[in-house]
């Protein structure tokens, strides 16, 4: 089996391999695990879902998008979120992502907007006056620089806003109609992009933790960059945006993980920057550990592959000129 | 996960702990024989067992400052399965970086261990099931808890020595961070920091309290840890058959005073010794290799005030 570059004979082989790994893991009950026989979950779930109908194969792959939507869809809890598990009763930050999975295989449906109408109903816990006071008498120094009247999304219920599961709900925001987006969600989108660029390391990119600790400034980590930076993709001239683009982009010869691989590859390619060899480097890499058997990374890799997935779609030009 | 050293109990009801420091001066010494014939001294109920070593794989980590080195991780694999454990699993659940395949390689886990697919468990991706807390230190109530550590016969918190930013240090029972999933959680676990870090650590290990600790300690991080402190090179190895034992042997070889530190001194009422008179030292004694680990100004109040390097030579007491 040999490789190259995307669209290739050999990166196609690579891809079916993927592909026929991911309808193999289908759980029966028509869910996927984050492991082959997992407990079926959201996130792999959600995941595996968008690489299989990027494949556009027709009735090939339908009973299988069909039986995984419909777990979805079973999993959809009264109030219109997701949890991570099946067998758990309060919603997080999966919302997003199953409603991005629902909305690219059946595009705005009622289950989908009522997700997202529980995420714009979902508000970041900010500190209270005790917890404010406590960091300004800090002996240390300031503790950490960042605006928290800025709201994003949390992980989990009443925590803070974070720059992942916000950049999450950024991106499906971007990919539902206008006529959608109510006042409330457009103010939620104003304020979770001003979020991000607040949350941005200083020289660029995006970390999961603060951006800056005692004045140390924090070190960037490829995942967080990635979903941000297509979070913000329709805001190319940002300064922000240019700096962790460059940044993602010197990254790239040290970046190991394979999910991190897929992901940045993915991120570069819809700003329309095209690196040679990355489909080769993610065959080696699962060639060497098989993703550690991580159904999410393998449906990541799997639609980074894609050369005509729609989702996160290849910009045909450089988008934001460095 | 039922044997008695599980149980919560007030300090008088439980016998004396055992702790060992070794010396190791680098991560070049055969570390195997250190550790094999000290876990020998401990006596542990290993045979057919399946051990969970729940190390701390932080994040990048070049130099290796940050996570606990590879090459303890492998010795003390190594060492449980030559003392008749059936199975070693290599577990964590980073609470930063969520490709642990890139920490793996950043740290060259590849090295020690070439099969990471089937030695390495992401505990963040394990399958779920909810565990009730049996304590109410924060209001937590109930996590979900990875299978992995729930299933273990014996559960080795493996940390590295470190200062911490938000709680003083990071030892064994903090380390137990990791084994909350970060499917459910996120990345970071923000759901413990906002119920209270000292909080969510007792909650934790009441929860899931490790069997056994081994501390890397021969280089450990002091100032702005968890990851921006500065490498500190100590040369030990600290082992214990009791998590709240151990880490208050830590804290005194780091020249800090464990009784001060909020959730160590708590963890003391139930869940181990923190009191010197009950721990029995074997190998060197903490003020032998007692060195002193800088902190924050925000914990200067843990510090026994030992000069820099450390040994034993108080320069004021508070």
């Amino acid at each position: 089996m040999t490789t190259n570059f995307s669209g290739a004979p050999g990166s196609q082989s690579f891809r079916n391999i993927l592909i026929q790994l991911l309808v193999e893991a289908q759980n029966s009950d028509g869910g996927w695990g984050y492991h082959r026989a997992g407990q079926s979950a959201t996130e792999p779930t959600a995941w595996t879902l968008c690489a299989l109908h990027n494949e556009d194969r027709g009735p090939a792959l339908s009973k299988q998008i069909s039986l995984g939507k419909d777990w979805l869809l079973r999993n959809q809890l009264g109030d219109g979120s997701w949890p991570s598990f099946a067998s758990q009763t309060e919603g997080c930050w999966v919302t997003s992502l199953a409603c991005l999975a629902l909305h690219e295989i059946a595009g705005e449906s009622d289950a989908v907007m009522l997700g997202f109408e529980w995420l714009c109903h979902t508000w970041p816990r900010t500190p209270n006056f005790w917890q404010r006071l406590r960091q300004r008498l800090s002996q240390s120094g300031v503790v950490s620089r960042q605006n928290n009247s800025l709201a994003g999304w949390p992980w989990t219920n009443s925590t803070g806003s974070w720059v992942e599961p916000t950049s999450y709900t950024l991106i499906l925001m971007r990919r539902l109609a206008p006529k959608h987006l109510s006042r409330l969600a457009l103010k939620r989108k104003e304020l979770a992009e001003a979020m991000l660029c607040d949350r941005m390391c200083p020289g660029g990119g995006w970390n999961s933790g603060n951006p800056l600790v005692y004045g140390v400034p924090g070190e960037p980590l490829v995942g967080p960059t990635v979903w941000a930076l297509l979070a913000l993709r329709e805001s190319a001239e940002l300064p922000q945006v240019r700096a962790s683009l460059q940044w993602l982009e010197k990254s790239m010869p040290q970046i190991h993980g394979s999910v991190s691989v897929a992901i940045a590859h993915m991120c570069l390619e819809a700003y329309g920057r095209h690196i040679p060899g990355m489909d080769s480097h993610l065959q080696a890499r699962f060639e060497t550990d098989r993703f550690l058997n991580n159904i999410s990374v393998t449906a990541l890799a799997a639609l980074e592959l894609n050369p005509v997935r729609n989702f996160f779609s290849p910009a045909a030009q450089e988008v934001a000129a460095l | 996960m039922n044997s008695p050293n599980t149980a919560l109990s007030p300090s008088f009801a439980r016998p004396p702990s055992r702790v060992a420091i070794r010396r190791a001066a680098s991560y070049d010494v055969d570390l195997l024989p250190i550790l094999r014939e000290t876990l020998r001294e401990f006596d542990l109920p290993l045979q057919g067992k399946s051990v969970l070593l729940k190390v701390n794989f932080v994040c990048h980590d070049p130099f290796g400052a940050i996570s606990t080195h590879p090459a303890v991780v492998v010795a003390a694999r190594e060492a449980f399965l030559s003392l008749g454990a059936a199975s070693v699993t290599i577990a964590d659940g980073p609470g930063l970086e969520r490709d642990i395949e890139a920490i793996a390689e950043s740290m060259r886990l590849r090295d020690f261990i070439p099969s990471l697919s089937t030695s390495l468990v992401d505990l963040n991706t394990d399958d779920v099931h909810p565990v009730a807390l049996k304590t109410r230190a924060s209001t937590l109530k109930k996590l979900y808890l990875p299978a992995t550590v729930l299933g273990a016969d014996l559960v080795v918190s493996m940390p590295k020595m470190k200062t911490h930013h938000w709680s003083g240090v990071t030892l064994s029972l903090k380390n137990m961070f990791g084994i909350v999933p970060g499917s459910c959680y996120g990345w970071p676990k923000n759901i413990l920091h906002w119920a209270g870090i000292a909080n969510s650590i007792l909650d934790i290990n009441s929860a899931v309290r490790p069997h056994f600790a081994i501390v890397d300690g021969i280089t450990g991080m002091e100032g702005n840890g968890p990851i921006q402190g500065t490498p500190k090179s100590c040369g030990l190895l600290i082992l214990g058959n009791d998590p709240v034992a151990v880490d208050a042997t830590c804290a005194r070889v780091m020249g800090l005073r464990p009784e001060r530190i909020d959730y160590l001194r708590r963890a003391g009422l139930l869940l181990g010794h923190l009191h010197e008179e009950k721990i029995l030292q074997i190998g060197e004694k903490p003020e032998q290799v007692q060195t002193s680990f800088a902190v924050l100004d925000d914990f200067r109040h843990l510090s026994m005030g030992l000069k820099p390097n450390g040994n034993g030579t108080p320069l004021a007491t508070s």
